[in-house]
């Protein structure tokens, strides 16, 4: 299976050099709506949900979706960078469980703030270093390596909390998931939007950035040019990991308690947030900026489906339609 | 000579199984060595069984199956919830619809060229979402008190369950060993340009993989619904890692062309001696969890390894020659 994404790989990044006849003004269209789709798909929502419902086109709703989807976004952000050197971690959804738990649990055995959000992370860390590990020792599929963890780590969670709610108790600590810049953003969506920023800057500008788009699209080759393949790969994991436990901690902080499986679904979303933003499902293609604006429509639909008094069930029906369909268009246009 | 090795090869399930059998029979002999709780393993493994006959014969062909959790729940949402309407409509209609997803999985791999695990996640997604919209994530009680004779009856000596599930090992084996259908499907999965060139069609041998998949998902449904006399939207959530690990264990790989369905059913019993023995030797629910997801894990690892030196060893006798 991988081999044959490789090469799909390759030949994607053959074409642009090979601009050679051809129906050009074709390419050209069909990468301008390869490139923009999730933004066209997020403006039509915003222009369709304005007609069908008065509450959708308020500040006040609009700042909601962006709370919203906060949490998510940073899961997808981790998720991106994974995607992009063309791995998944499905451990995310149990490690958003287990960092909160380990922060609060620390914040119960007398840690400070500052300590047990730094033990949380650490938690997330410790969980995609073996996922990495694991992945990169054996060469086995990421998919079932990483379902297989998050099996594990949730269990873990529940024998630290034997399935109770556990309640923070550091003081100021809901700051972070609750707290607003001048009365009305969020920190949690600034928060988001800075990571992005960064991780965008890091994946164009950095060497480290530079290696993971080599990584999904031809791994050999950045071998041979002397490029730390293997490194990037373990730190991918770390990083993804590690952002999910960040999204685990505000989840935590929103709600001043946590429960062992509060991540429930987040790895489907994220890697759908990921993909609906651009992010190729085979690796190299893709940003975290992008991300953001997949998570939003995410957001839209979903904030679009309750204020039509769509059952909430339902949702998750209409969030695998809108996957499939999605990469199957990815796949489609790329094709094309 | 050959036959020795894919012997020794196929007996990595067996050995699993023996050892297994051995350590909870010194552990708690008096409980674990008696014909009921033999009883008890054999209804246990009856349920996951189909499910992992699919996915051995979706990995057989080179795919993967993700959705089959998802499809038993539906189909056991269904089997219980149109019983109002007759009890065959509603079995009919569950094992119809695992069918149904099996094709739209197959259409979705072949016509939309979708990677197959990305697929039947995303068809997993949806059918998650038609069982928490059908059961209105509440557990769904059977009305016709006979239907609970396929999950609970007994013919003869025999769980009827139990039955079924032999009854659907050897069709699957006379269909994969004996039948033009069932060897093309190794060939597919074995070499896809060769397979091709040979004049099979690749598209048909995955549809019909896929769709033997989703209804045999199906099967597993209606057995737990009938087993349970219940359906809720909670089934079914480690489905598909289980379903994918007892295949494993059973020899397939996760390149495809590899397996056998006699193997996997050894698969599937061990992983039901497992916990049979872990529940009589009283370990707690959360560690129970634990141990399978090692377990689970190391399986994956083992399979990726044992195929990276399978390719190690075909590059050295290419070069040899």
């Amino acid at each position: 299976m991988t081999t044959s994404i490789k090469t799909a790989g390759q030949d994607e990044n053959l074409k642009p050099g090979l601009a050679t006849g051809g129906p050009e003004r074709l390419q050209v269209w069909l990468g301008f709506l390869r490139n923009n789709t999730a933004l066209l798909l997020l403006v039509a929502l915003i222009i369709a949900g304005s007609f069908a419902s008065p509450v959708f086109f308020t500040p006040r709703n609009l700042l909601n979706i962006l709370w919203a989807v906060s949490i998510l976004g940073v899961v997808a952000l981790g998720q991106t960078l994974l995607l992009l050197t063309c791995r998944f971690d499905m451990s995310v959804a149990a490690v958003v469980g287990f960092s909160g738990i380990v922060t609060v649990l620390a914040q119960i055995g007398g840690f400070g703030l500052y300590p047990s959000i730094a033990l949380g992370l650490l938690a997330g860390a410790a969980v995609g270093l073996c996922n990495g590990l694991l992945v990169l020792a054996t060469g086995a599929n990421p998919f079932l390596i990483t379902l297989g963890t998050n099996l594990l780590v949730y269990s873990i969670a529940l024998s630290l909390t034997h399935s109770k709610t556990l309640y923070a108790t550091a003081p100021g600590f809901n700051v972070l998931g609750r707290g607003q810049l001048f009365g009305f953003l969020h920190y949690s969506v600034i928060l988001l939007v800075v990571l992005a920023a960064v991780f965008e800057f890091v994946l164009r500008r950095t060497v480290f950035g530079r290696t993971i788009f080599v990584t999904g699209l031809n791994e050999t080759a950045g071998r041979l040019s002397g490029l730390r393949i293997q490194m990037t790969k373990l730190a991918a994991f770390v990083l993804c990991s590690t952002l999910a436990a960040l999204a685990g901690i505000i989840m935590t902080s929103r709600i001043n308690s946590t429960v062992a499986n509060s991540g429930f679904g987040m790895e489907f979303d994220s890697i759908i947030a990921a993909v609906l933003g651009g992010t190729s499902l085979f690796g190299g293609h893709g940003g975290t900026l992008r991300t953001l604006i997949g998570v939003l429509v995410l957001g839209v639909i979903n904030n679009l489906l309750v204020l039509l008094n769509v059952p909430i069930e339902a949702q998750q029906i209409a969030k695998g339609t809108v996957f499939l369909l999605v990469v199957w268009a990815d796949g489609a246009l790329r094709r094309g | 000579m050959k036959r020795l090795l894919r012997l020794l090869e196929k007996r990595s399930a067996l050995i699993l199984l023996a050892v297994l059998v051995a350590a909870f029979a010194i552990g708690d002999s008096s409980t674990f060595l008696t014909g009921s709780n033999f009883e008890n393993i054999a209804r246990q493994i009856a349920l996951d069984a189909p499910m992992v006959f699919g996915e051995t014969i979706v990995l057989i062909v080179g795919g993967i199956d993700i959705s089959v959790g998802a499809v038993m729940a539906m189909s056991a949402a269904l089997a219980i919830g149109l019983q109002p309407y007759g009890t065959p409509v509603a079995v009919v209609a569950a094992l119809a619809f695992g069918a149904a997803v099996g094709v739209v999985n197959g259409i979705l791999v072949t016509r939309g060229r979708i990677v197959a695990f990305v697929a039947t996640l995303g068809t997993m997604s949806v059918v998650t979402g038609m069982v928490l919209t059908y059961t209105k994530q509440r557990p769904l009680v059977g009305t016709d008190e006979n239907f609970a004779w396929w999950g609970g009856g007994q013919i003869g000596p025999l769980p009827v369950p139990l039955v079924i599930v032999l009854i659907l090992l050897v069709a699957i084996w006379v269909l994969l060993e004996h039948t033009r259908a069932g060897r093309q499907l190794y060939a597919v999965g074995g070499n896809h340009d060769a397979a091709f060139l040979g004049g099979i069609s690749i598209n048909r041998a995955l549809v019909g993989a896929f769709t033997l998949s989703g209804f045999l998902a199906g099967v597993a449904g209606v057995l737990v619904a009938s087993r349970l006399d219940s359906a809720s939207s909670q089934l079914g959530g480690d489905a598909p890692l289980t379903a994918i690990a007892a295949a494993l264990i059973g020899g397939a790989s996760l390149l495809g062309g590899r397996g056998s369905i006699l193997a996997a059913f050894i698969g599937v019993l061990a992983l039901g001696v497992l916990s049979n023995g872990m529940d009589l030797l009283g370990i707690p629910t959360y560690t129970q969890i634990a141990i399978h997801a090692v377990i689970l894990v190391a399986i994956v690892a083992i399979d990726a390894l044992a195929t990276g030196l399978r390719r190690r060893n075909a590059a050295l006798l290419r070069i040899s020659e």
